[in-house]
């Protein structure tokens, strides 16, 4: 028995390397750090549109741009393309010099403040920053204009944070660059001041804020969406900051090449069709999103926005980029 | 081979055969020892790269230590105290479900081992969700007069969350010594007037304490190394450093897995000197006494069986069944597409506690049949594997197996993913083996090597079948551990392989609750399925006593 269960283990392996190991160049690997349900239909419909197969790995972005980090460095990178939730996991690889160069006709798709400013990758969707808020807890005439009201103390205790979540590191990383250091470090500690309770992730918050446990929370805006689908009783609304404000900075997810890459032309072209017509409009109206090529339109439901000074931002000019960040929200008295 | 009735009596050997005997059993032994050596070698491997990384660090030591004191010290006190609640709640159920008559116990011993397999980001989510109008938690307060709490979290709340989803570590393994146990002494306690709990007390309890402090280890290297539960009942323990950490300061990341795994062999050790020889009575191994009978005493018996199935079962099942029905009811859940990720999670599953099972057993027989020093290092070795984060082993075992031109073609295999399962949770199945080797009673032993002297036909046909039970809570352990495993499973599973649980977290991190409710489901719905066929079935945990 022993040895059977033991044989079919090494069967399997060999006929999963077997398939991994064909190098026709029909498929390209993928490690995405968006999940599954937000992203396979779309790469399903580039299979079918171009003949190139694809395959996937899903994980945490964190996770896997170190996975992706450990196979380069030791010069067999399995991944072709990486695509990531936040711009701070695909920005780390990119300062190791694990991504390669996207041609030029791929980052003309968007404008200049989506994209990294090295040209190593290149945002094709977006979340905006939103205060998540249950309606039942919060009169809609109360609701702030600017993040930095939540240290008032009329917020007390009312508001929920993920000070070690990806999307809100971006967003302080990207406050920093706007507002300064000592700014955002004193509008942090303001925060743990008035009592602002921290969660893991958006998804938490959101959930947290429907069950009333807090009254509001800072997330992105694509999971208020996902909670009404679920469930039209959720009590949660979201509400968006003034447009010039920090609070309603754009986190664009980011996708690009692996360094070294055998595929560099259909990984490109993976890139390019996430970023066409079709690829834009499955965001806008499957994921909630805001598309991010030039002269896309987000869905109905999604409010239209003017995005400013945001985007891709230069981490090596913020002293520290997101360890920094990090730095900061842990000197507020945060478990960041 | 045991013949029934053979008399446990030293005959007289002529000189030719002894010798040959004991050169046999000379050499089986040191096979025994490399063995040992070599599987405790192995585990060590994450172990090393963790030290190694963190030794790579710039930061001062006494910088990363005072970040990381805060921390240290909470892990530290809601491991004792989950450890504390889970062992008492263990060895009462257990108790219970073997050794009396209580109403339904072949159902309870099913029901009550299943808070095991649920993932505990989703068990803990799910749980919490009981907390607002509508869940278990809200109406049950609401209705005994109690104001639901507007925030369930901090250090009250996951201990009691973390002893719902681990008292089946105690359980399992002390299910199994209870019925390796001879009774005899329970029944001249009881002859001599003394009632069923107080020879429990005294009698039953010092024959379990090696069980109990096993499986005790256990759940205290389980809440020393989880992540997922207490970020969400916002308790901040050392492994939220290891993963706040991972991406920019490594460094730091990896002395925060450091910590972890010497406070590991900090308790193992401990363990192993408290545990001592515990010298157990082994000279009967199939219970045949009638059950303690509980008259009145089954209704608090099986309101505490209840009360325990409602915090680690009812209330996530409940939640997550609501989730799921919202999404079944309006066709946006296929269970179909559920199938193919259970069935490569029972494979995996059922192959890692057969690996995990056979692995260890050799540093069992080194550490309680020749009391070797090398036995108790790789038993060491074996047990640390449990406290490192999941991510922390598969991202070593990634670096090995890349950098080692002969390991590479393992890489992102599933040879390599059952590894580092067996790695991970081979602790699991030390404890029960270890149990079930000391219940094979030493002069049985020493009557079949009289009787045959290849020592493999010996275990096969002596050993085996009187180990079963422990072999069994084992791999019973090993196996629901597996089937909610989740980062080994998304870094080292073959690119496209997915389980149950790889479903619930996709599901669950984007918000698709009904998928998510439905995965988690069909996830204890498997684990239920697999402890039956490959654990309670076959052991005496259900086919019960004819007397009962």
């Amino acid at each position: 028995m022993r040895t059977r269960l033991f044989l079919s283990a090494v069967t399997v392996s060999g006929v999963t390397l077997a398939a991994c190991g064909g190098d026709d160049g029909e498929t390209v690997t993928i490690y995405s750090g968006r999940t599954e349900n937000l992203i396979q239909p779309i790469l399903d419909d580039f299979s079918d549109e171009t003949g190139i197969d694809v395959e996937v790995r899903y994980g945490g972005s964190a996770d896997l741009a170190l996975l992706i980090e450990e196979e380069a460095a030791a010069g067999d990178a399995k991944a072709d393309v990486f695509l990531s939730q936040s711009p701070g996991s695909i920005e780390l690889l990119d300062q190791n010099g694990r991504l390669g160069e996207l041609p030029a006709s791929t980052l003309d798709l968007v404008p200049d403040n989506l994209r990294d400013t090295d040209g190593r990758w290149i945002g094709f969707s977006g979340r905006q920053r939103v205060l998540v808020y249950n309606q039942d807890l919060v009169d809609p005439a109360e609701l702030p204009t600017s993040v930095f009201e939540l240290t008032e103390p009329r917020w007390q205790g009312r508001i929920g944070l993920a000070p070690g979540n990806g999307s809100f590191q971006d967003f302080v990383t990207a406050m920093r660059a706007t507002e300064g250091d000592d700014a955002v470090a004193e509008w942090l500690s303001g925060l743990n001041d008035n009592g602002a309770e921290s969660y893991p992730n958006n998804n938490a918050i959101v959930a947290a804020v429907g069950r009333g446990e807090v009254d509001a929370g800072l997330v992105n805006h694509y999971y208020n969406f996902r909670f009404l689908a679920e469930d039209g009783s959720h009590p949660g609304r979201n509400h968006l900051f003034d447009t010039d404000d920090p609070g309603a900075v754009l986190i664009i997810t980011g996708a690009g090449v692996v360094e070294g890459t055998d595929k560099p032309d259909e990984a490109a072209q993976l890139i390019e069709f996430l970023l066409g017509s079709s690829g834009q409009q499955y965001f806008a109206e499957e994921t909630f999103e805001y598309p991010l090529a030039n002269g896309e339109q987000p869905a109905g439901d999604v409010p239209v926005v003017e995005f400013g000074e945001i985007g891709a931002i230069d981490y090596d000019q913020l002293g520290g980029g997101l360890e920094g960040t990090r730095t900061l929200i842990t000197d507020a008295g945060f478990e960041g | 081979m045991r013949r029934p009735g053979a008399p446990y009596r030293r005959t007289v050997l002529t000189r030719s055969s002894a010798a040959s005997s004991s050169a046999d059993r000379r050499h089986f032994d040191t096979v025994v020892r490399v063995t040992a050596l070599v599987v405790g070698l192995t585990f060590t491997v994450p172990g090393w790269l963790v030290l190694w990384r963190a030794l790579r660090s710039d930061r001062a030591i006494a910088d990363l230590w005072s970040e990381l004191v805060p921390p240290f010290w909470r892990t530290v006190q809601l491991a004792t105290m989950v450890s504390v609640s889970a062992a008492v709640i263990g060895t009462g159920l257990a108790w219970l479900l073997v050794r009396t008559d209580l109403p339904g116990r072949r159902l309870w011993r099913l029901l009550l081992v299943l808070p095991l397999g649920l993932p505990s980001f989703v068990g803990a989510a799910a749980f919490i969700a009981g907390n607002a109008p509508g869940g278990v938690i809200y109406e049950v307060l609401d209705l005994i007069g109690v104001t639901p709490p507007r925030r369930l979290r901090g250090l009250g709340v996951s201990w009691i969350v973390l002893t719902a989803f681990t008292y089946p570590y105690v359980l399992l393994p002390v299910s199994a010594r209870l019925l390796a146990l001879r009774p005899s002494l329970d029944e001249s306690a009881r002859l001599l007037g003394r009632g069923p709990v107080a020879t429990f007390v005294e009698v039953t309890l010092p024959q379990l304490r090696a069980a109990i402090i096993g499986g005790s280890l256990l759940v205290y290297l389980y809440c020393v190394s989880e992540f997922g539960a207490v970020q969400l009942l916002g308790y901040d323990t050392l492994t939220r450093v290891v993963f706040s950490t991972r991406q920019f300061d490594r460094a730091t990341s990896f002395g925060a897995a450091a910590v972890l795994l010497v406070l590991a062999i900090g308790v193992v050790s401990l363990e192993r000197w408290q545990r001592g020889d515990a010298a157990v009575d082994t000279r009967s191994a199939r219970s045949t006494v009638p059950p303690t009978r509980l008259g009145w005493g089954a209704i608090p018996a099986t309101l505490a069986c209840v009360a325990v199935a409602v915090v680690g079962l009812v209330t996530p099942v409940s939640s997550l069944a609501t989730w799921a029905q919202r999404g079944i009811a309006d066709g946006r859940v296929d269970l179909g597409d559920l199938v193919e990720p259970a069935w490569n999670t029972a494979f995996v599953a059922a192959l890692t506690a057969v690996a995990a099972v056979a692995v260890v057993v050799p540093v069992g027989i080194a550490t309680t049949r020749l009391r070797s020093r090398i036995g108790d290092v790789a038993a060491g070795s074996v047990v640390v594997g449990f406290a490192l984060p999941g991510l922390v082993i598969a991202l070593a075992l990634a670096i090995v197996t890349l950098n080692t031109p002969f390991l590479n073609p393992l890489y992102q295999s599933t040879a390599l993913l059952v590894f580092a399962y067996v790695v991970h949770f081979g602790s699991q199945a030390l404890a029960s083996v270890e149990q079930s080797l000391r219940a094979v009673p030493e002069r049985l032993r020493e009557s079949s090597r009289l009787l045959d002297d290849r020592p493999v036909r010996r275990i096969v046909h002596v050993d085996l079948p009187l180990m079963r039970p422990g072999l069994l809570a084992g791999a019973g352990l090993v196996l629901l551990a597996t089937v909610k495993e989740l980062p080994a499973t998304l870094l080292l599973a073959p690119t496209g392989f997915g389980t149950l649980a790889t479903e619930v977290w996709s599901s669950y991190e984007d918000g698709f609750y009904a998928e998510a409710g439905a995965a988690a489901l069909a996830l204890i719905v498997v684990s239920g399925v697999l402890t039956w066929l490959l654990v309670l079935r076959r052991s005496a945990l259900v086919a019960d006593r004819p007397a009962g």
